[in-house]
């Protein structure tokens, strides 16, 4: 490891005057809604892919035993990464799908700037506990609608009506697999968590 | 989700001793770790350690380093919170998300995306 001895000084003062910040995103919606092909579609990178193990416990299986690393399974988390420029960084991450995984939820929760819900007309009663699950906790969220090659098109104000979100949140007609769409997604998303207002209309479509 | 055998995590767990959580302050998922010094004795490390060090000498979010290592978050965390009770990393504290964009990085980040 002579790395140690060679490099010794050359990342002494890489931190900037400015501190590092990762900014997390969720994207979130029922499964097989999109939500990997939009984290694909944006990111600089193939998704990364890490995951968690999981306890018996945390999947909400009574157990009492306390012992900590009694791993039954895993749980596969993908993310993608956009670098704004050195130092700063949006991360978006799908949340897991299936309902058992919800402590993750949590955990992905804490400390982001806000979530994607995407919503598919064909099934939109499957972005529910996602839109209920942000509402709860106060975490901004924008709904993106996923216009599927022959999905039936609704007018935002009906989608708006059958999700009963505020008149305020953000509804954006999307198509995950283009970079221009999910781009205007991100953007709207950023400024209506930021600012608390979309930062100018989109376009009814 | 996987459907390895218990053979690998068995394995993980060896590299923390067994255990699932880190020690010390806990931190998030994007929380920024730095490397601050390489040990005295380098040879102490196991070579998990010391390729977390490698990397973390560019601040990197930990989900990041758990990529990299191609490492389960929870193994990764627990190396990180050894390494930082050892004085090895420095792992940023939350900072509510409010707080920490301004208006500066509001427009910088909005511009980024803007120009992809």
């Amino acid at each position: 490891m002579d790395f140690a001895a060679s490099s010794q000084g050359s990342w002494q003062g890489v931190a900037e005057a400015t501190p590092a910040l990762a900014i997390k995103i969720l994207i979130a919606g029922g499964f097989g809604v999109g939500k990997t092909t939009l984290v694909g579609t944006i990111s600089e990178i193939r998704p990364l892919h890490t995951e968690e193990l999981m306890s018996e416990r945390s999947i909400g299986v009574d157990d009492t035993s306390g012992v900590e690393g009694k791993v039954t399974t895993t749980v596969a988390l993908d993310f993608g990464r956009i670098t704004i420029r050195e130092g700063l960084w949006l991360y978006l991450f799908g949340t897991p799908g299936q309902d058992r995984f919800w402590f993750m939820w949590d955990e992905l929760a804490v400390g982001a700037l806000g979530a994607v819900v995407l919503a598919d007309t064909r099934r939109l009663q499957d972005c529910f506990p996602a839109v209920d699950y942000f509402e709860q906790r106060g975490i901004p969220f924008v709904v993106g609608v996923n216009c599927f090659d022959g999905a039936r098109r609704h007018e935002p104000a009906k989608i708006r009506k059958a999700l009963g979100i505020a008149p305020q949140i953000p509804i954006i007609l999307c198509d995950v697999r283009v970079k221009e769409s999910v781009k205007e997604v991100l953007t709207t998303l950023v400024t209506y968590a930021v600012k608390g207002v979309p930062a100018e209309p989109y376009p009814a479509h | 989700m996987t459907t390895e055998g218990p053979g690998p995590l068995i394995r993980l767990f060896g590299l923390t001793k067994g255990r699932a959580r880190p020690v010390g302050e806990p931190f998030d998922l994007v929380a920024i770790v730095t490397t601050l010094r390489m040990p005295a004795e380098p040879t102490d490390l196991i070579p998990e350690h010391l390729e977390v060090l490698k990397v973390c000498r560019r601040p990197t979010p930990v989900a990041d380093v758990a990529a990299q290592l191609k490492l389960p978050l929870n193994i990764t965390r627990v190396i990180l919170g050894d390494l930082r009770r050892e004085g090895l990393v420095a792992i940023d504290r939350p900072r509510p998300v409010a707080q920490a964009i301004d208006e500066r990085i509001y427009r910088e980040v909005l511009h980024g995306l803007r120009s992809l």
